[in-house]
């Protein structure tokens, strides 16, 4: 009664076990993730062009007294939280982007996803 | 069109009044501005800007118009939270004067020429006194609250605010520019 349910939860775990083995294949093949640090400044983005690898995070801090955001450009396709003073956001980023601050739409920048 | 070319003309001119005051009585050489009356001026500016934007979100019904206010009234807001904490840290407190007189004056009229005003007329006044009030502005700190000031903090803090400004002053003229294509 107990072999067959045995086999079979064996036989299931089998690819599991497989891929423990090699050790993640799949995930070797790039490289680890960087984290980029944009600084918003003085009304700026810096650096306001960053180059990413695909899956790369891009955090954004905050370090000027008046409250900004960061908004996709072509269609509002993701933005941040309106971020005050300090705050900082963070975003893995996979294709690349044209973004600006709603609150301030002087300031803009982007992502080159390579 | 015509009417509301008037009300910026008026508008430009009586900021550039404050202006001419402000350094006719800073050439006479005496008095000078004590660090408590850059401060005092410091405040006043900002909080004229924050009492625009209260008109605004009173009468306008444009988005664009009403978002630029509420930037107006958070930015200028963090800047005189900036200002009295750091006026607290050094215990300096903001003492009226001549500058911040002539600039409140200037902006009750301001005001009363806005509030006069409705639908469309309202948020180009709005935003033409926004464009001229930020240029005047820009230049009294730069030109007058700067050089006035004394201590490094304060004057670091004046500098700090004028890319704000600037960046309030293209985001006007933005919406100057769309209004006036419509
Ligand atoms: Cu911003």
């Amino acid at each position: 009664m107990m072999l067959p349910m045995l086999t079979a939860t064996l036989k299931a775990l089998l690819p599991c076990a497989l891929i423990l083995l090699t050790g993640f294949p799949f995930l070797k093949e790039r490289p680890a993730a960087k984290l980029h640090r944009v600084e918003i400044v003085q009304m700026k983005f810096s650096p306001s062009s960053l180059s990413v690898q695909p899956g790369d995070t891009v955090v954004f801090v905050n370090l000027d007294v008046v409250t900004h955001d960061v908004t996709e450009a072509s269609g509002k396709s993701w933005r941040s939280p309106p971020l005050a003073a300090k705050d900082s956001w963070k975003k893995v980023v996979r294709t690349s982007a044209n973004y600006y601050c709603s609150f301030h739409p002087v300031m803009k920048g982007t992502i080159t996803v390579q | 069109m015509k009417r509301f070319e008037k009300i910026t003309m008026k508008a430009t001119a009586l900021l550039l009044s404050v202006f001419a005051f402000g350094t006719t009585v800073l050439a006479q050489g005496n008095p000078t501005l004590s660090d408590a009356e850059v401060a005092s001026a410091a405040v006043t500016a900002n909080q004229i800007d924050i009492d625009f934007a209260a008109i605004a979100k009173e009468k306008s019904k444009n988005t664009q118009v009403l978002e630029f206010a509420r930037t107006m009234a958070n930015d200028h807001q963090a800047v005189i939270d900036q200002a009295v904490a750091l006026t607290e840290k050094l215990s300096v407190t903001p003492k009226d004067n001549a500058v911040s007189q002539q600039l409140k004056a200037d902006a009750e009229k301001t005001k009363e020429q806005l509030r006069a005003k409705s639908g469309k007329a309202f948020d180009r006044a709005y935003i033409d006194n926004e464009v001229s009030y930020h240029t005047a502005v820009i230049a009294a700190v730069k030109d007058i609250l700067i050089p006035e000031t004394e201590n490094a903090e304060l004057k670091d803090l004046l500098t700090s605010v004028v890319p704000a400004l600037e960046a309030h002053l293209e985001h006007a003229k933005m919406i100057q520019h769309k209004m006036s294509g419509k």
